[in-house]
């Protein structure tokens, strides 16, 4: 009887003990918490506007950590546990270099740009969609990202890219497109045919050194950055900062743009619009089309 | 001890103060020259292969050699960038933009320094899209494609910084962005010299950098015009 | 089927060394099994699978709100049947040495009483021994049983779950096997399922945060109104086929099920392997419709609305007396709703369910005679409110209150109390996870449930599970659970 009396004393004790200590130890465990006091001077203060949403840093500091912290990590610089496994690396926010933004090359993302890449997630990476979370949840992670790097406090978003209304997919569009293509030597890198291997493609590194493959467009894969016409537009208009892809916006003209993201749908294995009328033209005029690549004049054509 | 400090502390004070009436550095005509040289065995520079851009390799008759320890006869040392790391008055940046080329599949020069602030002007004279990417870490990173013919780049840093720059399409095109806090800075040339001109009497740190070696720096005071020699040498390996 | 912890029968014969009142008591708890509707047996967990935290590299902590408990995350994930959908959900993307294989267990040490239990006054039940009423305690260290889970893709969009099933002595079975074919079409609407699975029910038992003997079951998901020859139980896992979909966040969910009338029974006649029914040539559906809304910064609110037709035999197809095949199928229902309510760090799990079992059903009498009189379609209303707290995710508070009121007896004659057969149940606890990382999974676990039965013995009320003498008596049992609960 004792015994038992002892037992039972000893079993709720050790509840009460064990719900005393873990409190404390997980009270002083900052280990697995990423500190507020790096990269920014104050988590609360800094807030993301999405729409007429309003995240908080404080709030997606704790959802960092339940979901984020393994891959991206404690610091927020991409080191997280799971980073050493994964390919291509998690995203260092300490740098406030982003890939997909609405904005100009060199500039910071907007909220908005931020929150659709945490909402998209990145295919063929191990970045899923957070779609499941709450848009709040969402805005709060965009929130707290901010707040791993200075420049976010010293400096402000870029100016979004003008997009205009998309020109009309005519085969003339394609083809000009495709002078692009050749011109500006997208296929250096990407490939005579899209397919992600040019001459200059197993050289690529992103900006930590590590080997980078450009998107591969016989894949058919979704883009990196969305799926849409615009998004492809976007792409390349914009660049992707920390990639070799570099920006166009300086040297392609809005409607240019439009002719070459009309080529690049051609390069898809995808049923488009695009690809069926390129089908057409080079089922009749195949054998007049100059092949893309280093033999073609240089400079052009 | 104490009134000493005080002292200190007025001229730093009334030197401040003097500089914000008339925003503008004394001018000064002291200098600092010296040669940059290394002990040791350099690595091998390596010629580069520009087959898959015929455009570029046919500009040049022999191939290029990379850059990253240039070195020069009595054992110089190219492309070590000089400057005052401490001790410079402060100085806003020239009006004159600061040129860099894309030629041949090269950058021209090979590092380039510049004010902070200063113009910079970026131009492809190749008959092959570059695209020109400083990896930079302080200030905003970008990479933007230049086609041949496109106009130059015109951009500029706002805070001091050694950015590498690279062409993604072209692997083998390195350079360098040195963005300083000073106008005082120059870079050694291919026997190893250099000279910094138009110094006011000062006590200053006089820096040397390199790609690849650590950075040495030396104190040197000027006083008048006085012309001071500083000379540098890098311990280098052969890897 | 297999539970999770030990069957009456095998709780008995542990409890009791001298062989023959482990006999006596053995056939006793048989008797009662069989008698007593709702051997429908708990509960092993389908549960947490750092295989996939492997895979993809994420911590447990951002499919689970805690493991084994999924988040909105982890269902989105599950409902497309275990995939990303980043184009990397292939097995061919896997590094080759890759196994999709968990292990999960238990080794804990728990205190189980139960009052009012038929105790021979002389020890050994010799002459002169008469049942009387007393107290039954027991402690000690203890395994709960293992699930070995294999889960994942074959394919792009062809996804698979295998899930052997051990008690603690290492009895197996098949807890659930299924192959699922997603996104027919290119569509989350449509995703078929064939195999032995979990029903779509929005608070899974098989994915909760209880352990103990008591609290480690939702006693409404395994009730039967006393004398019901039903078997069905909702928690537990069905054979048959399933048509799911959603969407792309999950906030609208449907199932529509299709399943053998046997109480997820394997080999068609086997009624004598632990769990099963004898084949009843007949089938059951399940029907569940979710719905979320989103709350801002409060959450998002999920509602569930379910119902399940089904159908038992009331008689068999013998031979010399063997049962092989079930005849006269007679019917019955369950429906309700469920929800899973967010504030903040707060959770709410309430949930509701009507049953109703067709008269010869609750009787027990087969449907080719006539009903004896007094014999009602016995009914009941049960359902729980359960609360947890999450003050990081790797702590978590959480409780239960449980209650099941029989409404119509299966008999009504003057000596059953209309109360017989009600259950109210309490469970609190908590579950503090050391580690949280995509590779292994680790809880201390503590937990106190305790359940009260009118007439009845509590579910898996573990200990005794002995039904009072008397119908009026109430049975008070309690668990206290101390253990590790480990995930790898």
């Amino acid at each position: 009887m004792t015994l038992k009396k002892l037992a039972v004393t000893f079993a709720l004790g050790s509840m009460a003990l064990v719900t005393v200590g873990a409190t404390s130890i997980l009270a002083q465990s900052h280990v697995n918490s990423p500190d507020p006091s790096l990269g920014a001077p104050s988590v609360s203060s800094e807030e993301s506007h999405i729409g007429n949403m309003t995240g908080h840093a404080g709030e997606g500091k704790q959802l960092y950590r339940r979901y984020c912290i393994g891959c991206h990590g404690p610091d927020g610089n991409g080191e997280g546990m799971n980073a050493q496994w994964i390919d291509p690396k998690p995203r260092d926010f300490t740098e406030a270099t982003f890939k997909c933004r609405s904005t100009p090359t060199g500039t910071l993302p907007t909220d908005q740009d931020l929150y659709d890449a945490i909402t998209r997630g990145f295919v063929t990476t191990n970045m899923p969609s957070w779609r499941p979370l709450t848009p709040q949840q969402r805005a709060d992670l965009v929130a707290f990202v901010k707040t791993w790097s200075p420049r976010w406090t010293k400096g402000k978003a870029g100016a979004p890219l003008d997009i205009p209304a998309e020109t009309p997919v005519t085969i003339e569009s394609i083809l000009h497109g495709r002078e692009l293509f050749q011109k500006l030597e997208c296929w250096k890198c990407h490939g005579p045919e899209g397919h992600g291997d040019g001459p200059s493609a197993l050289t690529l590194t992103d900006d930590k050194g590590n080997p980078i493959r450009p998107y591969d467009f016989s894949s058919g894969s979704r883009f990196m950055c969305g799926t849409t016409n615009r998004d492809l537009y976007r792409i390349f208009m914009t660049g992707l900062d920390g990639s070799p892809m570099p920006s166009f916006a300086d040297v392609v003209k809005p409607n240019e743009a439009w002719d070459l993201v009309h080529f690049l749908r051609t390069l898809q294995p995808l049923k488009t619009q695009e690809a069926d009328l390129w089908m057409a033209y080079r089922a009749a005029h195949g054998a007049d089309l100059k092949p893309i690549g280093p033999d073609a004049a240089p400079g052009g054509q | 001890m104490r009134s000493r400090y005080f002292t200190a502390l007025a001229v730093a004070v009334l030197l401040g103060s003097g500089m914000l009436v008339f925003a503008k550095p004394p001018a000064g005509s002291g200098s600092i020259t010296g040669k940059v040289t290394y002990t040791g065995t350099p690595p091998k520079m390596k010629p580069i292969d520009m087959s898959k851009e015929p455009s570029c390799a046919k500009q040049h008759a022999t191939p290029v050699l990379t850059e990253n320890v240039a070195t020069g006869p009595g054992n110089a040392l190219q492309w070590v960038v000089v400057y005052i790391s401490a001790g410079d008055q402060g100085s806003t940046a020239p009006s004159q933009a600061v040129r860099y080329d894309q030629k041949g599949c090269q950058y021209l020069p090979h590092v380039l320094p510049m004010q902070v602030d200063q113009g910079l002007q970026i131009y492809n004279d190749d008959q092959t899209s570059h695209n020109i990417h400083p990896l930079s870490k302080i200030n905003a990173e970008w990479n933007k494609s230049q086609p041949p013919g496109s106009p130059a780049i015109d951009t500029k840093y706002d805070k001091p910084e050694f950015i590498p720059v690279k062409c993604n399409i072209h692997p083998w095109m390195h350079g360098y962005f040195i963005v300083l806090n000073t106008s005082h800075y120059a870079v050694s040339g291919e026997d190893g010299s250099f000279d910094i001109k138009g110094l006011p009497p000062g006590k200053y740190t006089v820096t040397a950098w390199q790609e690849q070696y650590p950075a040495q720096s030396q104190e040197v005071t000027i006083s008048g015009s006085e012309a001071k020699t500083a000379n540098f040498v890098f311990k280098v390996l052969p890897y | 089927m297999f539970k999770r912890f030990p069957n009456r029968a095998g709780r008995i014969r542990k409890s009791f060394a001298r062989p023959l009142v482990t006999c006596a008591l053995l056939v006793m708890a048989i008797v009662i099994c069989d008698y007593q509707t709702a051997s429908a047996s708990p509960t092993s967990k389908v549960m947490a699978i750092p295989a996939f935290a492997r895979k993809y590299g994420l911590p447990c902590s951002a499919c689970h709100t805690a493991w084994p408990e999924l988040n909105n995350f982890g269902m989105v994930f599950r409902d497309n049947g275990y995939q990303l959908m980043n184009d990397r959900d292939s097995p061919i993307w896997q590094n080759p040495s890759y196994f999709p294989i968990t292990f999960r267990i238990t080794p804990n040490w728990h205190r189980e009483t139960a009052s009012n239990q038929p105790i021979d006054s002389i020890p050994g039940g010799g002459t002169g021994s008469v049942l009387v009423s007393h107290n039954v305690t027991q402690a000690g260290f203890d395994l709960s049983g293992m699930d070995l889970w294999s889960a994942g893709t074959l394919f792009k969009n062809i996804s698979f779950l295998l899930l052997p099933s051990s008690d603690p002595t290492a009895v197996w079975h098949f807890e659930s096997a299924w192959v699922r074919v997603d996104n027919i079409k290119g569509s989350s609407w449509l995703n078929f399922k064939f195999g032995r699975f979990e029903l779509d029910n929005l608070v899974s038992e098989k994915r909760f945060l209880f352990l103990s003997a008591n609290g480690g079951i939702y006693q409404t998901y395994h009730f039967n109104v006393p004398g019901s020859i039903n078997d069905f139980g909702i928690g537990d896992n069905q054979i048959g086929i399933e048509l799911a979909g959603h969407d792309t966040n999950s906030y609208t969910r449907y199932s529509v099920a299709l399943l053998s009338s046997n109480e997820g029974g394997v080999n068609l006649t086997n009624n004598n392997l632990p769990g099963g029914t004898a084949s009843s040539r007949s089938y059951d559906g399940y029907m569940a419709f979710t719905k979320a809304f989103d709350l801002g910064s409060w959450g998002y609110q999920e509602f569930q609305a379910y119902a399940y037709v089904g159908q038992r035999p009331t008689f068999y197809q013998t031979s010399q007396g063997v049962p092989i095949v079930g005849l006269g199928n007679e019917p019955f229902y369950r429906i309700g709703f469920a929800g899973q309510l967010h504030f903040k760090n707060i959770e709410l799990l309430p949930y509701f369910m009507h049953g109703h079992d067709n008269a010869y059903l609750g009787a027990g009498v087969p449907d080719s005679q006539a009903l004896p009189a007094g014999a009602h379609a016995p009914t009941f209303n049960g359902g729980f409110l359960e609360g947890q707290y999450f003050v990081n995710p790797q702590l978590v508070f959480f409780g239960r209150f449980e209650k099941i009121n029989v409404g119509q007896q299966a008999f009504d004659s003057g000596n059953v109390p209309g109360d017989y057969g009600n259950v109210t149940a309490y469970s609190v606890g908590y579950r503090w996870y050391p580690i949280m990382f995509s590779r292994a999974g680790l809880a201390w676990h503590n937990e106190y449930s305790i359940v009260k039965s009118i007439g009845i013995v509590p579910e898996s009320g573990d200990g005794t599970g002995l039904p009072p003498l008397l119908p009026t008596n109430g049975v008070w049992s309690s668990s206290v659970f101390i253990g590790f609960d480990f995930d790898f």
